[in-house]
């Protein structure tokens, strides 16, 4: 066998291989609890400051897309017994999370949607929070929640950093506490 | 040389190999066969590191900046640790070796141009020196110095170009013809 054709051959063995690659991917994508659409649009989801009014001045029904709040608004809707989602891993949430937070990790959310999506209503504010302000997880979750139908998103970008300088209590334990 | 160009025919049993490998063609087998079971290792334990964490892969990706977030990023993450693992399969079982030899080369080259890129843009950004430049390249093995995994790499892209020019494979499963 010449050369050429050695190089031939290995090129359509290559595009067999990735075309196998490709099938099992997407089939097993398909299948996966933690499985992607991977054309769904994230980017249309809206994003706001809350106008720059206070989170208490917004009326909840009108609540559409993520809303950013701050330290003071957070702990006002902790308060009031919203859903709060702590999109951190689990090691991290077993280490120390806001009393009361569910643990959803962003990068296994299709695990974790099995046990807290049923705890959560479309119709009533979700807060979620990751590590800190350098941390997007939080808002990758609320995009994704978002696409799921739950509109009433709010993001604490602090996270569990802010919450602890503040030396507010922590709880710590498995996930399955809650569950 | 007879027994040379036995060895390049792709045609022998088991007396006959056992018999070449203690020549000259033979080392150069068992060399091959080294190179084979340490890319198929590499990327096996890679691909199962990645498999079913599209969304943790995709961050991995997204942080060299090169592909954007979307639709693109995410088929890389889903299909990329899928085609790592047959690779593996492939050169461990010699069914369609030359195929998945290519594949890991231009993988190889591709992952040793995004490291560097990654890496002169930390150094440029901040100063730091290469020796200091650590992160997770998003390669299945966790965190590690950029000059460790250039070095890993270059080494991987040698043994799949060793593969792939090879004129012809032993060890290889049933009567495939790499």
């Amino acid at each position: 066998m010449t050369a050429v054709m050695k190089m031939k051959r290995a090129i359509a063995q290559a595009a067999a291989l990735v075309l196998l690659g490709t099938v099992a991917g997407l089939v097993h994508n398909g299948f996966s609890a933690n499985g992607i659409d991977p054309f769904r649009k994230l980017d249309d989801v809206p994003v706001y400051d809350n106008g720059g009014k206070p989170l208490g001045e917004t009326n909840p029904e009108t609540h559409d897309g993520i809303c950013y709040v701050s330290f003071r608004e957070f702990r006002e809707i902790v308060d009031a017994g919203y859903p709060i989602l702590d999109a951190r891993t689990s090691d991290e949430y077993k280490s120390g999370h806001i009393p009361g937070a569910m643990l959803c990790d962003y990068f296994e959310m299709g695990r974790h949607f099995e046990t807290v999506l049923p705890r959560l209503s479309p119709e009533e504010r979700i807060v979620i929070y990751c590590s800190g302000p350098r941390c997007d997880d939080s808002e990758m979750l609320a995009r994704e929640l978002y696409n799921m139908g739950y509109t009433k998103l709010c993001v604490f970008r602090g996270g569990l950093e802010e919450w602890d300088e503040a030396g507010l209590t922590l709880e710590y334990g498995p996930e399955e506490a809650w569950e | 040389m007879g027994i040379s160009r036995r060895a390049d025919t792709g045609d022998s049993g088991l007396p006959g190999l056992l018999f070449e490998v203690s020549g000259g063609a033979g080392r150069r087998q068992l060399l091959l066969l080294a190179f084979r079971v340490v890319l198929a290792a590499v990327f096996i334990y890679a691909a199962l590191q990645k498999v079913g964490k599209p969304l943790l892969f995709a961050d991995e990706i997204g942080m060299y900046g090169i592909v954007g977030p979307g639709s693109l990023l995410y088929l890389i993450a889903i299909v990329l640790p899928w085609i790592e693992m047959l690779c593996g399969l492939a050169l461990f079982t010699g069914i369609f070796i030359r195929g998945a030899a290519l594949i890991l080369a231009a993988m190889n080259l591709v992952f040793i141009v995004v490291i560097s890129y990654r890496t002169v843009g930390i150094m440029t950004a901040d100063g730091t020196p290469l020796r200091q430049i650590y992160f997770d390249c998003g390669c299945g093995f966790g965190p590690t110095y950029a000059w460790k995994k250039l070095i890993g790499d270059t080494l991987l892209l040698v043994f799949s170009v060793a593969v792939l020019f090879s004129p012809s494979y032993r060890f290889i499963a049933g009567r495939g013809k790499g």
